[in-house]
């Protein structure tokens, strides 16, 4: 795996110039939290990224890496560190539909490609068709989605 | 639509500002039909300008989205080794101050100051002017690979600041950069970062400010404080006049902080004129 800065120095085409301390980002963290969600989603993105045209036996495609990385940067502003992976499911246009399914409630993202995103949240309390909005570069309603939900199967767990 | 051929006036401004580059870029979905073999006919728009090329790895794909705070500073990338992959090019002025940079789904143009060059900023009015020029003649040549339009869903303004110190200047870092005091015990050298997110009138997120500071050397050994401002985002449409207004909106978002973050003593040393 690759770690690239924020920063998007690689843009610059004057780096060269000027060597900068760059201490703080080439150490290597102690412990790398890169546990629950993290490295099964790009071990998972990678493969479906690696798919064969016709992978569904019919003229499905590959998922591009533009919407492998989209989907990657959406989970890192909307998951916690402690967050379960999602099960992740290509669709036969490259799109993914990211999904969490727990016995307490359901939560689907459809990424059809960069900043279109249809999300879909099932709960015990909420109607039978649940709740659902369409969305383009801000999560944050999604990330109170998966903090509800996990906080619910927590209490939940606890309790029995 | 913004302007572009004159200069702010409400906008910080400095005789001699201390900039080393430039990058105004866009990233695009892969228009249809384009494939690596192409690259020598999309050079071919510039060539008369820019005669020199030079092949280097391509820019991963990147996106700004917003919504729990505490976001890494750096973010795993995936790997993708399926298929074709496809150069950077670049496309260099026989002077190597300006340069157009041209992968599969980007299209940056860089100033920068050359090496022992006295090469002066061209100003951002100028250099917009002409990135958006390039801008049309990409979309036009890809327009007869297909009839789509450049998808446009990414933009990126950098400047790059080298501080230096003259001999008799004092390069302590607090001198500079009014968000810095490390009291009477000056580090040896440092790092710091800092984003913020931009909002719209209505408080969505719209892009986001990355600002970085950090001690270095110059090849010939002078010290001096390296600080980059970038706005990065998507167009709120995918064209380019969205995508030349956002770079527009950019620019003043970093001259403006910019200006808050650096101290009158440095822009006395600048000549700042407003």
């Amino acid at each position: 795996m690759n770690m690239q800065l924020r920063s998007g120095i690689y843009s610059q085409a004057n780096s060269g110039s000027v060597m900068t301390n760059v201490f703080s980002r080439r150490r290597a963290p102690v412990t790398d939290v890169m546990g629950y969600w993290r490295s099964a989603v790009l071990d998972r993105l990678e493969e479906l990224t690696r798919l064969n045209v016709g992978w569904d036996g019919y003229d499905g495609l590959p998922v591009s890496l533009e919407n492998a990385t989209f989907a990657l940067r959406m989970l890192e502003v909307t998951c916690r560190e402690d967050t379960i992976a999602p099960q992740i499911v290509p669709g036969p246009s490259g799109e993914l539909q990211i999904e969490w399914h727990t016995e307490f409630g359901d939560i689907e993202l459809l990424v059809r490609g960069p900043y279109s995103v249809h999300a879909w949240r099932h709960l015990p309390s909420l109607s039978a068709d649940g709740e659902e909005q369409e969305l383009t570069n801000d999560f944050l309603l999604v990330a109170r989605w998966i903090e509800e939900l996990s906080e619910l199967n927590i209490v939940i767990s606890a309790a029995a | 639509m913004i302007v572009t051929s004159d200069r702010s006036t409400d906008l910080p401004d400095f005789s001699t500002p201390p900039l080393n580059e430039v990058v105004l870029g866009v990233q695009f979905s892969t228009p249809k039909g384009y494939l690596q073999i192409h690259a020598g006919r999309v050079w071919e728009l510039y060539r008369s300008d820019y005669p020199e090329v030079q092949e280097h790895a391509p820019l991963p794909p990147n996106f700004e989205t917003f919504g729990i705070a505490h976001q890494r500073m750096s973010m795993p990338q995936i790997r993708f080794d399926s298929g074709g992959s496809h150069d950077r090019f670049w496309f260099v002025e026989p002077s190597g101050t300006e340069l157009i940079q041209f992968q599969q789904d980007r299209l940056l143009h860089n100033w920068r100051k050359v090496v022992g060059g006295n090469n002066t900023y061209p100003r951002y009015e100028a250099m917009v002017s002409r990135f958006k020029e390039e801008l049309v003649r990409l979309q036009e040549f890809m327009g007869t690979l297909s009839s789509q339009k450049l998808q446009i869903n990414q933009c990126e303004i950098s400047y790059i600041n080298h501080i230096v110190s003259k001999p008799n200047d004092d390069l302590s870092a607090s001198h500079w950069l009014r968000f810095l005091n490390f009291d009477d015990v000056p580090p040896n050298d440092f790092s710091v970062s800092a984003r913020e997110v931009i909002r719209g009138p209505d408080g969505s997120p719209r892009s986001r400010l990355t600002y970085e500071a950090s001690t270095g050397v110059l090849a010939n050994g002078d010290p001096l404080i390296a600080m980059t401002l970038a706005v990065r985002g998507a167009p709120p449409s995918g064209d380019i006049e969205s995508a030349i207004d956002f770079l527009s909106e950019g620019r003043r978002i970093i001259v403006t902080k910019f200006a808050k973050l650096t101290t009158e003593y440095a822009h006395k040393k600048w000549g700042r004129n407003q």
